[in-house]
């Protein structure tokens, strides 16, 4: 098996501070990374066709950022940017289902089990769907 | 057809849901206290008022923040709605039948013919019914994005549109025949507590408020998540300030749009308040204006943008071209007539007089005029959204398979053809 390192990647703290593990994990493994960034606004809502280019517009700045991250921890690593059209889960989900992927790496944003669950945790529903490991890193203390 | 036309079907959009935020809101406070049994503060047009406002900037805050329903939960909650709603009628349409009382009137099915109204009643009637069809174009709206996009959109309209129906009918025939007309009458701001205790009892009655409740707050969502991006859309294409385009970094939501909208929503709210129309009436009416202008404007537009196709065939011709066409016509009657007749504060729900016209006239025909001297003033400063000639490269034929199926009342097939 030789399956890409996936990190979902969205900007936040907790995300940034993944990025680290996730290239010594790809590094480690001899693997590409890829770096993923999900959203689709909520379909209740009418008509999204320009929130959806807006968002994709702010998902490559985002992307860019943590690439340029990356690159300054390891510039031999080879990087890839996927931006997804779906629900941040379900994007890192169906992601490494297709790629095969080796193990998706998550950062944790620091929400108790409770406001997760009513807030709708994506770490939580990646556990239990995804295709392959799940590393949750969660961020330090502030 | 132009960015004109355009531009105020946007504003039509974004006064009808701003419109209706109260009215949302002053249901939700009213239920609220209901649930609780504080029928006193329910009555206090100050203490509504008061939670009605904390109910938008919440339900606000929700929608900035991205927080959303799963489609599950949305499944759930909707299915339970209406589970409720069917027990009601069915349970008070068996205690008539069972002469369980004293003043009940036996469902006829003359209860459903038109003839006997006067044109006035009817077309006032005609103008609710807009309203409450109002929200079920989502269906087609969403639908845009299935996976069996051709046939799935099409036959959701029909469908959602038959059950739609039904439920409205069967509620109402219930409604009417506990009490008969004359109680519905009296209780017109809130038929569905005043007969719900006496179908269903003191504890099961808390069902149909919670009913209510939940398909407040779920209205509240559809009502903002749209406004909100209709704002975004304006502001990317140039048709409004740059800032309602922005999003947030975070939640990726439209956020000056929809703080803009919610706060929007509150003063309205206040405004109507002070003026002491009934909110709640007068508002849907106006709305109705609001609603039956842009779809009729949505029409129109469907024949213009798919004209160089309207005759390559017959079905195309009827259902891209006529049946648009007439559904227009229809929604336009409408809308002149009503504002003819509400005009006088003597046809309004509240009967209280603004400016010696109508509340609904104020709230539907003013309010929509006024975005026509905003627009002048944007285009004054800001030419680059109208100057936007159509693309004919853009001009593609209509779908094929269902989707131009319904004509119900102006489809939306391609809501912002002249926008593009």
């Amino acid at each position: 098996m030789s399956g890409e390192v996936i990190l979902g990647y969205d900007g936040s703290d907790g995300a940034r501070h993944a990025v680290r593990h996730a290239v010594e994990m790809a590094s480690a493994f001899d693997a590409p990374l890829i770096l993923a960034f999900g959203y689709e606004p909520p379909t209740m809502g009418g008509e999204a066709a320009d929130l959806r280019k807006a968002v994709q517009s702010r998902g490559e700045a985002v992307l860019q950022e943590g690439a340029d991250l990356v690159k300054s921890i390891d510039a031999e690593l080879s990087v890839e940017r996927v931006l997804i059209d779906e629900r941040p889960a379900d994007s890192l989900v169906d992601l490494a289902a297709q790629r095969e992927a080796r193990a998706i790496v998550v950062g944790h944003r620091g929400m108790g089990p409770i406001r997760g669950a009513v807030l709708g945790s994506v770490t939580y529903r990646l556990l239990h769907v995804a295709p392959c490991p799940v590393v949750v890193v969660k961020a330090p203390e502030r | 057809m132009g960015p004109k036309t355009g531009w105020m079907g946007g504003w039509g959009i974004f006064m009808a849901d701003l419109i209706i935020m109260p009215s949302l809101a002053q249901i939700s406070a009213i239920y609220l206290f209901l649930l609780f049994g504080a029928e006193g503060l329910a009555e206090s047009t100050f203490w509504t008022t008061v939670v009605g406002i904390i109910f938008i900037l919440a339900m606000t805050w929700i929608c900035f923040r991205g927080i959303e329903l799963s489609a599950r939960s949305q499944v759930l909650l909707l299915g339970t709605e209406l589970a409720v709603l069917v027990i009601f009628a069915v349970v008070a349409l068996y205690r008539v039948y069972a002469g369980d009382f004293a003043d009940s009137v036996t469902p006829s099915i003359s209860w459903l013919s038109p003839f006997g109204l006067s044109v006035d009643a009817m077309t006032a009637g005609i103008l609710i019914s807009v309203f409450i069809y109002w929200g079920w174009d989502t269906a087609v709206t969403v639908n845009e994005e299935t996976e069996d996009s051709t046939r799935t959109p099409g036959l959701a309209a029909v469908l959602s549109t038959v059950i739609l129906l039904v439920i409205y009918v069967v509620t109402s025939f219930a409604a009417q025949a506990v009490h008969g007309a004359g109680f519905l009458v009296d209780n017109a701001d809130d038929v569905l507590s005043a007969t719900g205790t006496d179908v269903l009892g003191s504890f099961f009655d808390k069902f149909l408020i919670i009913a209510v409740l939940t398909s407040a707050a779920a209205s509240c969502q559809t009502t903002i998540l749209p406004s909100a991006r209709t704002m975004l859309s304006m502001g990317a294409h140039k048709a409004a300030p740059d800032r309602f385009a922005k999003i947030h970094p975070k939640f990726l939501t439209p956020s000056y749009s929809t703080w803009f909208f919610g706060i929007a929503a509150v003063v309205w709210y206040v405004i109507l308040v002070f003026a002491g129309g009934d909110v709640l009436a007068d508002s849907i009416v106006g709305v109705g204006l609001m609603i039956a202008f842009y779809y009729g404007i949505t029409g129109y537009a469907c024949v213009a943008y798919y004209w160089p196709h309207l005759f390559k065939s017959v079905k195309n011709f009827i259902f891209v071209g006529l049946f648009p066409f007439l559904g227009s016509l229809s929604l336009t009657w409408i809308f002149v007539k009503s504002l003819i007749d509400l005009a006088d504060p003597e046809n309004s729900e509240s009967g209280s007089s603004w400016f010696g016209l109508g509340p609904p006239f104020v709230i539907g025909g003013v309010l929509l005029i006024i975005g026509m001297p905003l627009m002048f003033l944007w285009k004054a400063g800001h030419p680059e959204f109208f100057r936007v000639k159509r693309d004919p490269a853009h001009v593609k034929p209509p779908p094929e398979g269902g989707e131009t199926a319904p004509p119900l009342l102006g489809i939306r097939v391609e809501e912002d053809a002249d926008v593009r």
